[in-house]
């Protein structure tokens, strides 16, 4: 036989290059080179349009920590990480507990309807969310007048705000993460849950010592995911509704950064924001996976 | 010519050494066998010889010609794989004649050949079906027309039996002997299933963790092990190894002294050392209320009725041994004569376990 | 016996009340859309409209040109798509295929991006596609949506599925690699790329922020833009037009879903489960 001029194993590895080239491409262009860029454009003094751009060291990250508006906009980061995770992990992961282990039949419909939300726009939930919950003239706003009691205006309310922008998110995310918790719920076996039933063990133990442990490794992602994907999903409602306010009530350090960038043209200062945000999400994956972790062990 | 040859071959898959320095030939058209228990090498070998595993140290010849690195596209090999392997996608024609498209043979010639194929496995009528439509042994057959149809030198088969029913594997054990036989093409067959190895191999390979033990003929490899793991490995239930002292013309077995007949007495002395390995199958230990010339009184300690044969568990010195007969005839407790059949004796170094040979007298 | 149906019957209650609550706003959106406006204001409460009427979609026509906004929406949406899987089936196939130095890393930082906000990236994504000229320009919006992993993620989980023995088959037969994948990998996933095909689809065509910082002339909006012009912070402005380009939002997604249900859901199914 010939001689090859590459061996097998150094063609199929030019081959293996040029397989995730595209996708690399696309990657660098729009995701690593961006983070690069936004590092260097946070130690900037720039309005995106002037040519000169000024270096100013850390000022930008000085004029965030100095701002007051940063401790509101942290503030409120918390908030809604609070109701996130409350309403988009713990309840459907209770809930996909009951679904699996507590009910008999038909419970299987829930999770195709309940994924329909899933599919609708943000703008949409926003807007119809908008309305359900108008003061005046929506029906929820009609349902309370029934009972005597007044709507309170949510768009003009501190921490109402934050929680009707929430629910959008939760709208979206509900569904998509239940189906995703019952996926894991399938990996625990029926038997052992007959086994600690028969030992009169009740639900919430059950759930508690045997069901986290055991579904610990896709509870953590939809943790993660929860507060990842939230954050960024309430977004649109406080861009469309209350652009933030009122008087920041609703913004928060992601949709800070859109105001400071296209709302007052301080890249840089926008840019410093955007680096903070990056690090406290990955001191929170740190803390999850750390604090967690145990209960990754448990399964292994 | 050799068909393959593994000259000083080793493996290792990063610091894990699977194959150690083996050494073998396979003749053209020859049915090898390579047997051995889970994680011995045997399917690595297999897999070398197919290019899908390359080799860390070593030469590997097809045909005489160093193969090392050639790509498995280009080696003359067809395949056939445990879990069959076929194209769930496509039908049964299609998956048979999949490697004849690959390499742009004309249409009417695929179709020709795996119809061709097709009736020698017993197919016909299936070509228009997918796999998830046949039984086990439909789904083998298909594999087996795949690797047919290829015609290469090389055909490899690893454990293609292992997934079938007991009750097949004895229809299937013939027909594969029987494709064999219609194009000679050299059969490497990988597999576990001792039965298997015996009635279907000319030769066969037995690997232990990576070592070649033995590499001869079924017969050689039953009746002439060369070392204990060879001779435990064939036959079920396993040969007894008791062990023993050689004394002079005498064996010591315990507390018996037994006086071997002379045609044994260079094989026991090779050892350098006096203890031995002596090792004799159950169905060859024949106990008897009568006392023959040669004998060892036992006392029955267990019996275990199989139904068409029966185990009768004893000691020799601390040790067990199991015969096999085919009467119930004792029961625990009796004692028995084990008559030694001297033709039936098998002698191991306790040290190195290698056979101590066996005198011209035996075949 | 008798508690074991009570407790299921109050948790099927729990789960009817909270398929009610997740579903009534888009029945709300689609009755509301054949409402007049008065009706809209004043009996917010009847899920069923009095007087069923359609002014609200014929001033929808009359308005905007919501047949253009539609297109551009689903251009948009299926180049995203169209590059994502292409993109994503072959990256894919060289993570669980190929054996390269680098593999495990690179794959690592590529899934990793999935939780890095949109923020960090997003001023020099839009000043990239400025200098493009690819402002107020369909293919600007598609531009940044195509760095997302979760298809490279997805696609991997299913094709690790396949048995390696099938494509040694292969490779004893000489497959080049690009037959590989085209004749045997993806017709057995098949269903699976359908499916993350439509997620992202549906996701390109509910996307918000990207158009809505790219596109300025309305002929160029998407659906979501369009929806966004109906909008004041006091909900004030015209309920029933806001509600009926909601329904025709949702129309497309909802559509799919209905026929592709089980796939769709399958999907994600096995997307969650140990990350």
């Amino acid at each position: 036989m010939k001689k090859k001029k590459w061996s097998q194993t150094g063609r199929e590895h030019f081959l293996a290059w040029c397989f995730v080239a595209p996708a690399t491409l696309a990657f660098v262009v729009f995701m690593f080179w961006p983070l690069v860029y936004t590092l260097y454009l946070s130690f900037l003094k720039w309005n995106m349009v002037a040519i000169n751009k000024v270096m100013v060291g850390l000022k930008n990250y000085e004029a965030v920590f100095n701002d007051p508006v940063t401790k509101k906009l942290l503030g409120n980061t918390l908030l809604y990480i609070v109701i996130l995770v409350l309403l988009i992990f713990v309840l459907p992961y209770i809930l996909a507990f009951v679904n699996t282990f507590v009910m008999g039949k038909g419970k299987g419909i829930y999770k195709t309807l309940l994924f329909i939300p899933s599919l609708i726009s943000l703008v949409v939930g926003a807007i119809v969310l908008q309305w359900i919950f108008n003061p005046l003239s929506g029906p929820v706003g009609a349902v309370l007048g029934r009972f005597g009691i007044a709507m309170p205006s949510w768009s003009k309310t501190k921490g109402l705000v934050v929680l009707v922008i929430s629910l959008v998110a939760v709208l979206k995310s509900f569904g998509y993460n239940f189906l995703v918790l019952l996926s894991g719920m399938s990996g625990v076996s029926t038997e052992l849950i007959e086994a600690a039933r028969l030992e009169k063990t009740p639900n919430r133990k059950i759930f508690g010592k045997i069901v986290m442990p055991l579904t610990s490794s896709t509870a953590i992602y939809v943790l993660i995911m929860s507060i990842v994907q939230g954050m960024q999903y309430v977004f649109t409602p406080i861009k469309v509704l209350t652009q933030g306010g009122p008087d920041f009530a609703s913004s928060n350090i992601i949709y800070g950064v859109y105001q400071e960038a296209f709302g007052y043209y301080n890249t840089g200062k926008a840019s410093a924001l955007s680096i903070i945000t990056m690090l406290v999400f990955l001191v929170l994956l740190f803390l999850e996976f750390k604090y967690v972790e145990k209960g990754v062990y448990y399964e292994n | 010519m050799n068909s393959i040859r593994f000259e000083e071959v080793s493996k290792s898959f990063g610091k894990t050494k699977v194959i150690n320095q083996l050494n073998m030939e396979i003749k053209k058209g020859e049915r090898m066998i390579l047997l051995g228990p889970s994680g011995c090498g045997k399917s690595t070998i297999l897999r070398m010889i197919s290019g899908l595993e390359a080799i860390t140290v070593g030469n590997l010849y097809l045909n005489d010609q160093l193969a090392n690195d050639i790509d498995s596209g280009d080696r003359s090999i067809a395949m056939v794989f445990q879990n069959y392997a076929l194209f769930p996608h496509m039908t049964i024609e299609e998956n048979v004649g999949y490697g004849l498209r690959i390499n742009k043979m004309d249409k009417g010639e695929v179709k020709k050949k795996v119809v061709e194929v097709v009736d020698i496995l017993g197919l016909n009528g299936l070509e228009g079906r997918y796999p998830k439509e046949l039984s086990g042994g439909q789904r083998q057959r298909v594999a087996l027309a795949r690797a047919l149809v290829k015609r290469a030198d090389f055909f490899l088969l690893d454990e293609p039996l292992s997934n079938l029913d007991a009750q097949l594997r004895g229809q299937a054990r013939k027909e594969l002997v029987k494709i064999h036989e219609m194009y000679n093409q050299t059969f490497i067959y990988v597999t576990h299933d001792q039965i298997e190895a015996m009635t279907i191999g000319h030769r066969i390979a037995l690997m232990n963790q990576g070592d070649l033990q033995m590499l001869d003929t079924p017969h050689n490899v039953y009746h002439r092990p060369a070392n204990v793991f060879v001779a435990t490995f064939i036959g079920s239930p396993s040969m007894n190894i008791i062990s023993a002292k050689s004394a002079g013309r005498e064996l010591l077995v315990g507390p018996h002294r037994i006086e071997l007949p002379d045609m044994w007495l260079a094989q026991i002395h090779r050892s350098d050392s006096t203890n031995i390995k002596l090792g004799v199958r159950p169905e060859d230990m024949i106990l008897s209320k009568n006392k023959e010339n040669l004998s060892v009184p036992v006392d029955v300690k267990y019996v275990e009725d199989y139904g068409n044969r029966v185990g009768y568990y004893f000691d020799l010195g601390d040790e067990e041994a199991i015969s096999i007969m085919s009467e119930n005839i004792f029961g625990t407790g009796d004692q028995v004569y084990w008559n030694i059949k001297p033709d039936k004796l098998h002698f191991f170094d306790a040290d190195t376990a290698q056979s101590l040979g066996y005198p011209k007298e035996i075949r | 016996m008798k508690i074991k149906n009570k407790q299921n019957l109050i948790w099927h209650v729990v789960f009817i009340l909270l398929v009610l609550l997740f579903l009534y706003p888009i029945v709300f959106a689609v009755s509301t859309s054949f409402k007049s406006l008065n009706e809209a204001f004043n009996s917010t409460l009847n899920l069923i409209p009095k007087e069923f009427t359609l002014e609200a979609y014929t001033s929808i026509l009359k308005k905007i040109p919501i047949v253009r906004i539609t297109l551009n929406t689903f251009a948009i949406a299926t180049i995203v798509t169209t590059f994502k899987l292409v993109t994503g089936v072959l990256a894919a196939y060289s993570f669980v295929f190929f054996d390269f130095k680098g593999k495990t890393l690179m794959y690592f930082i590529l899934v990793s991006t999935i939780f890095i906000p949109f923020t960090v990236t997003m001023i020099p994504n839009f000043i990239t596609v400025s200098k493009i000229g690819l402002r107020d320009n369909i293919i600007g919006v598609a531009l940044p949506q195509l760095a997302d992993a979760t298809g490279i993620f997805l696609l991997r989980q299913h094709m690790r599925g396949i048995p390696r023995s099938l494509l040694e088959v292969a490779k004893l037969e000489k497959t080049p690699h690009i037959k590989i994948l085209s004749s045997i990998v993806v017709p057995i996933i098949k269903p699976a790329i359908l499916s993350i095909g439509i997620i992202f689809f549906i996701n390109s065509w509910n996307e918000f922020v990207w158009p809505s910082l790219i596109l300025k002339s309305r002929e160029h909006y998407t659906l979501s833009l369009a929806l966004q012009m109906f909008v004041s912070s006091e909900g004030g402005t015209d309920i029933p037009v806001a509600m009926a380009i909601s329904v025709l939002t949702m129309l497309l997604p909802l559509t799919i879903f209905a026929f592709c249900q089980k796939h769709i859901i399958n999907t994600f199914v096995q997307s969650g489960i140990k990350g």
